[in-house]
């Protein structure tokens, strides 16, 4: 018995008549049946809130920390309230991360171990480290702006602001990308094909962070000389973000399809890239030759489009990723022989 | 002081390294009567899912799960022969392949998933925080958490343990044991790969030209994940059984995926001081 040329009859269907169904796989799926290689992500819709959240927080945290070390006096005033916002934003971020435990009650497992190899773990680390810190930041300022009082305001003070800002910074730039790098550290096609997924949500996270603090200094009235640089800060990691996107597109191919021709096409297209990415770079641009009564409602207008996107695309890219799980043929693409080498990260 | 440490917190010291032990899963003899999954789920204590049928073949299984350890697939194959049709009926054992290089134990953010001294890999029920990171990392889709509505241990990962309680008593995995034609066989890996070479050998001779082993140390699939310590012999390409044909391991592309990461938040960073330093003047 020869037996190179049969193939598997496609899903219910019956077999093939004969002189039907030549050569392997023309009368079907190349695998067994049409079953998924790789089992389904059993994460849920906190995952998504928790890296759109924490990208958040950590965005502001670092446009905030950045205006101080860099800015004029009235950036370094009006971008402070970033520091708010990072931790407005965190302060969901663990009990989204536990809730979507199988076992929640057992979360400081994560932490009887360090181990950076998994991406899962850096990440427990990051967030428990972070947090903290980022609440500090934030009662410093409160203690600045005369919002906290006594005792407390003793107590704050204590908290040495550069070396707070900068070990804020790493954590946070972590915090922002690790998510993307988990995702990709997997094996389910649409986050894995491509390399780029961490420096997408990266850019996304910085891009929705500073949106944040742009939005905040909108709404306090900020000079519009701040504002301006405050926008283009914010679109430069848009740019950035469209730029890195269409190369994780591009990467991904047939495997971006469930997100690109799939039910999670809509929330993509027009949340993520539409409104996440190209609305806020042209309202931003009008804004720079409005008049100023306009500015700031143009400029609040894109900061909140750009936060709303960031959900959209971290929303989507996992959802997507669920429906990409059970891609047979996309599966088989990803773990062809020779795919994996190359490139300078497969040496490690 | 350590020891002290060590009896403060209850830590015993691992058992030592004993031989590799593994499953040899030689499809060519199985014939499909499913006795390794029974004998699983009973040894295991394993609940039954359900009684969906999936209209496709005599696998109403589907796919390995969280509580299903042991998978046995039915497929039917065609071929027009002249104006004849041929068929033929493959079927295979699936399990948990106890890779060298697990992506699982890799991706468990707890340290549950360990190797134990025979060289398997083994998820600690009571350290288990049911993350689910493992699920989507494995390359073969073997490892699952349970749902919250199963009436097992609910919300952590399980898969496959070759038997661990059984093979600390010097005892055959159950698969193993009930599988009446040799086509599941167990011991030492070294030793199951030699027996695998030379059972290769046998239906080569016979005209058996499709036949291949998956899982050795010098097959391709072994690249990345390293040898399976749950190897097969098939009978066509491995996508035919649904196997990959370079199974991938995440942390092989990591350092690319951090270093793309940190190269957009390092130019933002940039980008914006230089913005801000701007405004200064």
């Amino acid at each position: 018995m020869t037996g190179g040329n049969f193939s598997l009859p496609h899903g219910n269907s019956p077999p093939p008549l004969a002189g039907e169904g030549q050569g392997g796989g023309s009368a079907g799926t190349a695998g067994y049946y049409d079953y998924p290689v790789v089992r389904r992500p059993v994460w849920t819709w906190e995952v998504p809130a928790y890296f759109w959240l924490g990208g958040l927080g950590a965005g502001a945290f670092v446009t905030a920390s950045l205006a101080q070390t860099f800015g004029s006096a009235d950036d370094r005033r009006i971008a402070a309230d970033g520091f708010y916002v990072a931790a407005a934003a965190l302060l969901p971020c663990a009990p989204l991360l536990i809730g979507d435990l199988g076992r929640p009650e057992r979360f400081h497992h994560m932490l009887r171990i360090f181990k950076p190899l998994s991406p899962m773990n850096l990440g427990a680390w990051t967030l428990t480290g972070f947090t903290p810190l980022a609440f500090a930041r934030a009662g410093l300022h409160a203690a600045d702006t005369g919002l906290l009082r006594g005792p407390l305001r003793a107590l704050v003070g204590l908290v040495p602001r550069r070396l707070t800002e900068l070990t804020g910074c790493l954590l946070g730039l972590t915090l922002a990308g690790y998510s993307g790098v988990l995702l990709g550290a997997t094996n389910v096609p649409l986050w894995a094909k491509s390399r780029l997924l961490g420096g997408v949500f990266m850019a996304s996270a910085l891009s929705s962070g500073s949106a944040a603090v742009t939005l905040q200094a909108a709404r306090r009235g900020a000079p519009e000389a701040t504002l301006h640089r405050l926008a283009t800060v914010e679109s430069a990691a848009s740019l950035g973000e469209m730029a890195i996107l269409t190369g994780y597109l591009v990467q991904s191919g047939k495997a971006a399809r469930p997100l690109t021709t799939g039910r999670f096409a809509p929330p993509f297209w027009l949340g993520a890239v539409f409104a996440g990415g190209l609305l806020p770079l042209l309202l931003h641009g009008f804004a720079r030759r409005g008049h100023s009564r306009t500015v700031r409602s143009l400029s609040t207008a894109a900061a909140m489009c750009s936060m709303i996107g960031s959900l959209a695309l971290r929303w989507s890219i996992f959802e997507a990723g669920k429906d990409s799980s059970e891609d047979q043929s996309a599966s088989f693409d990803l773990s062809k022989a020779g795919e994996n080498l190359g490139g300078c990260g497969s040496s490690i | 002081m350590i020891d002290g440490y060590k009896r403060l917190m209850n830590l015993e010291e691992p058992p030592p390294p004993k031989k590799a032990k593994g499953f040899f899963t030689d499809t060519s003899l199985c014939i499909g009567c499913k006795a390794c999954e029974v004998a699983c789920k009973q040894w295991n204590q394993l609940p039954a899912d359900g009684f969906a049928i999936t209209g496709n073949s005599y696998d109403n299984t589907g796919h390995l799960g969280a509580t299903t350890w042991r998978h046995v697939q039915f497929i039917e194959q065609a071929k027009a022969n002249g104006s004849r049709q041929e068929q033929r009926w493959l079927m295979m054992s699936d399990v948990c392949k106890h890779c060298a290089n697990a992506a699982c134990l890799e991706a468990c953010p707890t340290g549950a998933l360990v190797r134990t001294e025979f060289d398997t890999v083994y998820v600690q029920q009571d350290i288990c925080n049911g993350c689910g990171f493992c699920v989507p990392a494995c390359p073969f889709g073997v490892i699952d958490r349970v749902p919250k509505e199963s009436t097992f241990e609910v919300g952590t990962a399980h898969k496959c343990t070759l038997c661990y309680d059984r093979l600390k008593d010097d005892m055959t995995p159950a698969c193993a044991k009930s599988c009446p034609t040799a086509s599941i066989q167990f011991g030492d890996v070294e030793e199951l790969q030699q027996r695998a070479r030379q059972r290769l050998g046998e239906l080569k001779a016979r005209g058996e030209s499709t036949a291949r082993l998956y899982g050795m140390p010098e097959g391709k699939e072994a690249a990345e994940v390293g040898p399976l310590h749950a190897f097969f012999l098939l009978l066509d390409k491995p996508e035919a059984y649904n196997l990959p044909e370079v199974p991938r391991l995440p942390r092989k592309t990591m350092a690319e995926r951090y270093g793309w990461s940190a190269a957009v938040g390092i130019g933002f960073a940039m980008v914006a001081a230089l913005v801000f330093r701007g405004g200064r003047q």
